[in-house]
């Protein structure tokens, strides 16, 4: 156990550097720099007014020494300035910080009950009728992209309907009820971007069980079927559906950057955007970076938990393979991640 | 041992009647009523895009008079915030989409085919690094991913192809590696290497074939992830800029106009929701149909 924690937490670490050495090399090494955005306003800027404003920011710096001081800054927590606006990066973040929690969270508790109820109960009431409607849905939620899925829902509850406002944000300390009246659109829209993916997942793990042999044996001893669902089905289905966990955490992180474009919605994903036409390349690294980390840490918690749960994993992956029984659909590729079309793409 | 017997003669038949079936290919993928609509839908969509310029040659003449008009005769789709006709405006905005999605697409293929075949013809600590970093890759999500390189290089359609090209081929070197690595150990391959052949054109002269469909299956799918990403980028402002105008910039802007024109925001909406299913679809049917012939 202690061999497969130390590897899979080196493993994650490797690939964080890797993911910082990617965003660094983007932002430095090809063209484009901060300070020709930053000074373009004003006319008639000197060289002598480019080269101070490179060696106040630290571009000066060979760039090693700038990749040094960015990753052991992000590591104690020093995420540095921004380049426009003079706040600390981490004081941008903390500020924003609330609002993504608030929506992510919301869209991830609602897309969890979305999708449970979309994958059980066409089987708890073995509606073949059912089961169509939710895979046409599932196939369309697929393709709809989030901002389609934001405007379909602005259309029809906010221009329509008239019963919830089509962007804003109010935070909880000021005003709970209206808070939650502007938060139910996004966290609805991110949430029915990301249960599709939950709802393959959850079927394929069902389908799994639905026809083991201790399920035939329940039913045999005459238990009835939705005590069988609930009671043997169920308990056994969820498990292996957690580890899809980590794929919608990174789903949730990049839906939420287009989730608050459509609503106005002043998140993380707003900064980076932000940042982004700005040239702020010290908050964009750091919110990336940060996504990046997240997703991976989140990865690896879901890994090292299902581990302890389900103690066939321990092995090394090769061996994985023969020893847990093999996901029905969706299948699981040789590297253990799910094939193309179950990740969501934004 | 009778039981060993049928056991035995139920595996053979299967490979019999796949290789009996293997000339009709296309029937195979596209035979059901799902994956021949969304065929037909490419078809019509990239004759659209095709003769835009042909049919709808006036797509951007200004017509002061008939500002965000609602649908009608004259305008199936409405008018725009100049009085264009949406309908011209899409169908030019069309070929702009497809053409950045197809470029990626192909700059996907291009990269990651070259990646995975280095990786896994090389092993060891090349492969390691290549694919740890394709792993990466993949672990980012795709739009913050775009966005840094939309910092560093700005976002003309050019540049937007070069960015998709370059998330989308991880996932390519990553189906080529493992199908390539299948082949590597097949007796053809060392029949080959024992004749003499070079090890890059076994690769790519030899085994590049053979993995081919593995790759098609994956293209088609990276076609609907790169419009996704590249709608996803325009509409948030980061991608196509006005006066280009690809799917994704013209509902950004009818997004703006929401309250009173829903006409400008819904239907782009609907082709780019389209667009992405029926490309889906085709390359789930293929993947499923390789899955099946492999399996």
């Amino acid at each position: 156990m202690l061999s497969y924690l130390l590897k899979r937490v080196g493993s994650s670490l490797v690939m964080l550097v890797i993911i910082s050495i990617l965003i660094f090399v983007a932002l430095r090494m090809l063209p484009g720099d901060p300070t020709t955005v930053a000074l373009a306003q004003g006319d008639g800027v000197t060289e002598d007014a480019i080269a101070n404003m490179r060696a106040e920011l630290g571009l000066d710096k060979p760039v090693l020494v700038q990749y040094w001081q960015w990753v052991s800054g992000f590591i104690s927590g020093d995420f540095g300035y921004s380049y426009f606006s003079k706040y600390a990066v981490s004081e941008l973040i903390g500020q924003r910080l609330p609002a993504t929690i608030s929506l992510t969270v919301a869209a991830l508790v609602l897309a969890i009950v979305i999708a449970v109820i979309a994958a059980v109960v066409p089987v708890l009431l073995r509606s073949k009728w059912l089961e169509r409607i939710v895979n046409l849905c599932t196939a369309a939620g697929m393709a709809a992209p989030v901002f389609v899925i934001g405007i379909l829902l602005v259309l029809f509850f906010a221009n329509l309907l008239g019963w919830l406002p089509s962007g804003g944000y109010v935070s909880f300390e000021r005003n709970p009820a209206k808070a939650i009246r502007y938060l139910v659109l996004p966290a609805l829209t991110l949430s029915l971007a990301i249960a599709p993916q939950l709802i393959r997942y959850l079927q394929g793990s069902i389908d799994e069980v639905r026809w083991a042999s201790f399920v035939r044996t329940a039913r045999g001893k005459g238990i009835g079927w939705r005590r069988t669902v609930s009671g043997h089905v169920l308990p056994n289905a969820l498990l292996p559906a957690l580890t899809s966990l980590g794929i919608t955490v990174g789903s949730l992180l990049g839906g939420s950057v287009v989730v608050e474009a459509v609503f106005a919605w002043p998140g993380i994903g707003q900064l980076v955007i932000d940042a982004v036409n700005k040239r702020d390349y010290a908050v964009i690294q750091t919110v990336v970076l940060l996504a990046a980390a997240v997703f991976v840490v989140v990865t690896l918690i879901v890994d090292l938990l299902y581990g302890i749960l389900d103690p066939r994993l321990r092995v090394a992956p090769s061996r994985r393979a023969a020893a847990a029984p093999k996901p029905q659909s969706p299948e699981l590729t040789a590297d253990g991640l799910l094939p193309t079309e179950e990740r969501a793409d934004v | 041992m009778s039981t060993s017997d049928t056991e035995a003669s139920d595996t053979a038949a299967p490979d019999q009647s796949v290789a009996a079936r293997r000339p009709s290919a296309w029937r195979a993928v596209l035979g059901t009523p799902g994956t021949l609509t969304a065929a037909g839908v490419i078809v019509v969509i990239v004759l659209i895009a095709l003769l835009a310029p042909i049919v709808w040659p006036n797509a951007d003449t200004i017509n002061a008079g008939a500002r965000l008009e609602s649908p009608s005769g004259a305008h199936w789709f409405g008018t725009d915030e100049l009085g264009r006709d949406l309908l011209a405006r899409m169908a030019h905005a069309t070929q702009l989409t497809l053409l950045i999605a197809l470029g990626a697409m192909a700059l996907s293929v291009v990269l990651g085919v070259v990646w995975g075949m280095v990786a896994a013809a090389f092993g060891s600590w090349v492969e390691e690094i290549l694919m740890r970093t394709a792993d990466a890759i993949m672990a980012v999500p795709m739009i913050l991913f775009a966005l840094v390189f939309v910092a560093a290089l700005g976002s003309n359609p050019i540049v937007l192809i070069v960015i998709l090209g370059i998330i989308k081929s991880p996932l390519v070197a990553r189906v080529t590696r493992s199908s390539t690595m299948v082949e590597l150990t097949s007796d053809y391959v060392r029949g080959l290497t024992v004749v003499g052949l070079g090890r890059s054109r076994i690769l790519f002269r030899e085994v590049l074939p053979n993995v081919f469909p593995v790759i098609a299956a994956v293209a088609t799918l990276n076609i609907a992830s790169a419009i996704m990403v590249e709608a996803s980028l325009s509409f948030i402002g980061l991608g196509v800029q006005p006066p280009l105008a690809s799917l994704g910039t013209l509902l950004k802007i009818g997004y703006s106009h929401l309250p009173g024109s829903w006409w400008y925001a819904l239907f782009p909406a609907l082709a780019i929701t389209v667009i992405i299913a029926a490309f889906n679809v085709i390359g789930k049917r293929l993947e499923r149909y390789l899955d099946r012939r492999s399996a």
